[in-house]
């Protein structure tokens, strides 16, 4: 028997058409003390506008640096439940595909060991699970550790690489996301699981510039399906679109960031080379437009929304990179990036904020990358190259004049 | 350095800077590049370490290098 506690303000939050989620720790709370603690010291928090919680990040299980978030209560004596209530990262398959029995597995698991309480899936794209106590964090990982599951990243280190469904399920997917992540999940595993960075570092892969998993805005390293052949146009199912209502002219050209597509009421016409490869009129119009191979990816660096210069999107690297298994080019630039990024990073420095901090020029360097046209991230701004007294000794400009 | 050795003195600076300083890996591989060892040698005695359960990551902001002993302290303190 659990101990049970008046909820007159979470009782407010179960009202309305929607799930809710006082509803599912009630459930919880009816078997499990520490989810019955968990929603009373919840209570407590919306009737004293205080969460009660305390972050200490030491613990973890041995041998590892991340995977597990520290929470203690304040209000231990009167909530003993949730003294402890630590949260446990696994790392998601990826394209977050699971067998009903691989989730009743964990759902299991953590019955067991836990409070019962999860999120499927954090922001992270972790399994997030909910409340335990330290004595039961090795045995846990243990047990998850033989059914084929792993503690995710957290902490200073590489986090848990995402994507979204990928080639699984969409049709626009031009890279295999899902092999992609699982890859680089397994090639980089000492980063992931021991922190050796100034701060985080995500990864997320997703397979066409829609960009589902929002990659561009949360990623350190942002992977993003690409095309590089002429967009393929089915001039009949265009005019069957603008039959059905589709205004061609202001919702595809005029919309049109290259400026690349004309419409005469009868046929479109897109010339390529000024395309910018945004995807809008594609995902307007499926079926009659379709990017056409080589496929690849675009590989950018450095977003996050809490930059002391405020939210950035990440920054263009490669324009375009072939992506074949083993991925080595991928690979190597993700180590000579942060190996340079350890070297001068601050603590809880992004990479991105040490590139702007020490500028593109020098990334680039670091990275034996040639600046190019796409890596202008605005217009009117051409942040990274300036010229060095030895690039002037040559005298290249005799060459120019001549 | 012999590993071992190598081992002893990252555990004894660790142990030297509780409570003054925290290290972070990155930290303690520039200390002993400047001793001449090479940052491959140091990173793997501080897997040791750490897989030995000397040493445990800390995050406390960031993530740090610490004594095992820290998390036994830590639960003690913050649950007073």
């Amino acid at each position: 028997m659990t101990k049970k506690y008046e909820t007159p303000l979470l009782d407010e939050l179960e009202k309305g058409p929607f799930p809710s989620f006082v509803t599912e720790i009630k459930k919880a709370a009816a078997k499990n003390p520490m989810a019955a603690d968990e929603l009373g010291l919840l209570e407590r928090s919306y009737r004293d506008k205080i969460t009660y919680w305390k972050h200490g990040g030491i613990v973890g299980v041995r041998g590892y640096g991340g995977g597990v978030i520290g929470r203690y209560s304040e209000l231990a004596d009167e909530f003993p439940g949730v003294a402890h209530f630590h949260t446990v990262r696994v790392n998601q398959p990826a394209g977050l595909f699971y067998t009903s029995e691989a989730i009743r597995f964990i759902c299991d698991v953590w019955d067991k060991y836990g409070s019962g309480l999860t999120n499927f899936h954090g922001s992270t794209g972790d399994i997030i699970l909910l409340g335990t106590v330290t004595d039961n964090l090795e045995p846990l990982a243990t047990v998850l550790s033989l059914n084929g599951f792993d503690l995710g990243g957290s902490g200073s280190a590489m986090r848990t690489p995402s994507c979204c469904v990928g080639p699984a399920r969409c049709e626009w997917a031009m890279i295999d996301t899902l092999h992609i992540t699982y890859d680089l999940t397994q090639e980089f595993q000492d980063e992931l699981h021991r922190p050796q960075y100034p701060y985080k570092y995500k990864i997320k892969v997703v397979g066409c510039p829609i960009d589902c998993n929002a990659a561009i805005a949360r990623a350190d390293l942002s992977i993003i399906g690409t095309w590089k052949g002429p967009i393929a146009i089915d001039q009949d199912r265009v005019r069957d679109y603008a039959k059905k209502g589709v205004d061609i002219q202001e919702e595809i050209v005029n919309l049109c960031p290259g400026k690349c597509i004309s419409w005469d009421g009868n046929s479109l016409t897109i010339n390529d080379e000024d395309c910018r490869h945004c995807f809008h009129c594609i995902a307007k119009l499926p079926g009659a437009l379709k990017p056409t191979p080589p496929f690849g990816a675009t590989i950018l660096i450095g977003s996050k929304a809490p930059f002391v210069i405020g939210a950035t999107l990440s920054w263009v690297i490669f324009p375009f990179m072939e992506m074949k298994p083993p991925y080595q080019e991928l690979k190597d630039f993700i180590r000579t990036s942060n190996e340079w990024w350890s070297e001068y990073g601050k603590n809880r420095e992004r990479i991105g904020e040490l590139i702007l901090r020490l500028g593109m020029r020098e990334f680039l360097e670091v990275c034996g990358l040639k600046p190019l046209p796409e890596m202008v991230k605005e217009p009117r701004r051409d942040p990274f190259w300036f010229w060095k007294e030895g690039d002037l000794e040559g005298k290249p400009w005799e060459s120019w004049l001549k | 350095m012999e590993r071992e050795e190598l081992k002893k003195q990252i555990y004894n600076l660790i142990k030297e800077a509780a409570g003054k300083k925290k290290y972070k890996q990155m930290d303690v591989i520039k200390h002993f590049r400047n001793l001449g060892v090479p940052d491959a040698e140091t990173k793997e005695a501080i897997r040791e370490l750490v897989d030995g359960g000397l040493l445990i990551y800390t995050y406390m902001g960031g993530s740090y290098i610490e004594l095992a002993t820290k998390l036994e302290e830590f639960e003690k303190k913050i649950l007073e």
